[in-house]
């Protein structure tokens, strides 16, 4: 679990989130709340969202497309870049510190997530656990 | 006290099936859930009072229709998932070779074909993710080539007995063949939809001008790369159409188009072997069922004396001239279909019809007026077609969503445009539409 956490307040633009995941390169932003507790989140995919819209899920599969031609040179809208990180967040999923390994890895894998948030007893954020620090760390006392 | 005796049901009756339909128009309850609640409280009031037996509501349950919609959604959703529909897309979208007006006439073309054929809605649900695709890669809105798909597959399922769930029950109703649609309906309606395609091109062009940013894209579309399942979709289509050459001679061979429907889907069925789940999965049970539901609640109204009533209030109609009679019917089906789902007012204007009929009205025509009205004037707003509301609801996910006051602006001069032709085209043809 990384104890260094990038994470980003509620009243910040997503433009803001957007230029603190190219820094940072990070998998997951939490959004904080005043006291340090996680009251939304942002996927990286939340933001690319903006610039491949949804409709790329209406069709089965995009085979038959070799060039996406001026989807390719969309950009995101000022309107959409503007508007506040809680506007687009998702509801965060998070696991307490004292979770067992198992029950965090079936949370990332049933939500589709790599990395997870973990709080501590009163809520408040201590960390962030990756699929593959949970994934070693579960491998690591297999019998050799 | 008879009075009170014969009164009561009917506007017991009356209540329930408005009640009912309040529902169903205000969205509080989906359409399968407000029909079968009435169809229960229809049956219930009427073994309370006596006026609605339990064999009467099964009697009443239309399965020519219902057997007919179940043939054609089978063989639908065995040819969705083979991609067949975004092959077609891609086709055109090849074809216009990126020229906007091209690709209008074009995807609008294949919509209005398949949608003859076909359930409006299902081939709306398929040709528009690829429309949609087809305009981002493009560059352009896709608002004009959604609603010009909506409005043409409405306007085209008025061609055919198969095209649209209204035709279905005016054709059961009336005795009219698949034939009788093709010589009276389809004539009219290949204007109508010409007069539709050119008022859209005006409307739209404004966007149909400008230059997609990216022509060229769209020439590496690959159609055959969209098509998943060639083997599966090349039998379904045999199947089907098998299926629309057996519509030809169902009224000589003495088949109906249900038994020919439903005979396509078993043998679709055996020939391609599905995952019968998934296949289950593609059909609208609910549409199904609301159907159900509502023969049962028109049936109750007609069991407690309803349309006896309405036609005895209607006395009048046959001092109005029969031509006049057609057009007034029109207009207002047209105008509560541009509100309200097309097929409550359709169930529940056939025995309105048929009484008139009883009555000694020529009725022949007024048949073709209920089908005209009923299929275009779904067109005037957004919430008049379940097309309209699919087009729209998938434009929300694109970067220039379908808004209402954007239909009605656009698609409402559609509607009173190909409202309008289709008056002065049932005038002119009235001699005929009365054979």
């Amino acid at each position: 679990m990384k104890r260094k956490v990038i994470s980003i307040s509620a009243d910040a633009t997503t433009a803001e989130a957007a230029a603190l995941y190219v820094k940072s390169h990070v998998g997951l932003l939490p959004i904080l709340d005043d006291s340090g507790r996680p009251i939304g989140m942002i996927q990286l995919s939340d933001l690319l969202n903006l610039e491949l819209p949804d409709f790329i899920r209406l069709v089965s599969d995009v085979d038959f497309v070799h060039d996406f031609g001026a989807v390719e040179t969309t950009r995101p809208t000022r309107e959409a870049l503007s508007q506040p990180v809680t506007a687009i967040m998702q509801p965060v999923v998070m696991v307490e510190e004292e979770s067992g390994l198992l029950r965090a890895y079936a949370l990332m894998l049933q939500r589709g997530l790599s990395d997870l948030p973990v709080v501590n007893a009163k809520g408040k954020l201590v960390g962030i656990v990756s699929r593959v620090d949970l994934g070693t760390a579960i491998l690591a006392v297999w019998p050799s | 006290m008879r009075q009170v005796d014969m009164l009561l049901p009917i506007i017991l009756s009356t209540l329930i099936f408005l009640a009912s339909l309040a529902f169903i128009f205000t969205e509080r309850l989906h359409r399968m859930i407000a029909g079968l609640a009435g169809a229960a409280l229809m049956l219930a009031a009427g073994k309370l009072l006596g006026f609605y037996s339990e064999a009467q509501a099964v009697a009443a349950i239309d399965f020519n229709t219902l057997g007919l919609l179940l043939g054609m959604m089978i063989l639908v959703a065995l040819l969705e998932p083979t991609g067949f529909f975004q092959y077609l897309a891609v086709w055109a979208g090849r074809l216009s070779r990126g020229r906007q007006v091209r690709l209008m006439i074009l995807l609008g073309s294949v919509t209005t074909v398949l949608s003859m054929f076909l359930d409006n809605v299902t081939t709306v649900v398929l040709i528009a993710p690829a429309t949609i695709l087809i305009c981002e890669i493009l560059g352009v809105s896709s608002t004009p080539y959604l609603m010009a798909e909506a409005l043409l597959s409405d306007t085209g399922g008025v061609a055919t007995l198969v095209g649209d769930p209204p035709n279905v029950l005016i054709a059961s109703a009336s005795g009219f063949s698949f034939i009788d649609f093709l010589t009276h309906a389809l004539p009219i309606v290949a204007v109508i939809w010409v007069v539709a395609l050119v008022l859209l091109r005006y409307l739209f062009r404004r966007e149909l001008a400008e230059r997609p940013r990216s022509a060229r894209a769209v020439m590496k579309l690959n159609p055959a790369e969209a098509l998943d399942d060639p083997q599966t979709a090349r039998r379904a289509l045999i199947v089907l159409g098998v299926a629309i050459l057996l519509f030809f001679f169902h009224h000589t061979l003495h088949l109906s188009p249900s038994f020919v429907a439903l005979c396509a889907a078993a043998g679709a069925l055996v020939w391609i072997r599905p995952d019968v789940k998934r296949t289950l999965d593609g059909i609208q049970w609910s549409v199904l069922v609301f159907f159900g539901a509502l023969f049962v609640m028109v049936g109750g109204l007609e069991a407690a004396g309803v349309f006896t009533a309405i036609v005895g209030l209607l006395d009048g109609a046959a001092a109005v001239p029969p031509v006049l009679l057609g057009v007034i019917l029109m207009w207002v089906v047209a105008v509560l279909s541009a509100i309200v789902d097309n097929i409550p007012i359709t169930i529940a204007l056939i025995p309105v019809i048929q009484g008139l009929g009883a009555a000694g009205l020529e009725i022949r025509a007024l048949w073709w007026a209920l089908a005209f009205g009923a299929g275009f004037g779904g067109n005037g707003t957004i919430i008049g077609s379940t097309a309209n509301i699919i087009v729209a609801t998938l434009s929300e996910r694109t970067h220039a969503p379908i808004t209402a006051s954007l239909w009605s602006k656009r698609g409402l001069p559609v509607m009173l445009a190909t409202c309008l032709a289709a008056t002065v085209l049932y005038v002119l043809a009235y001699p005929f539409l009365s054979r």
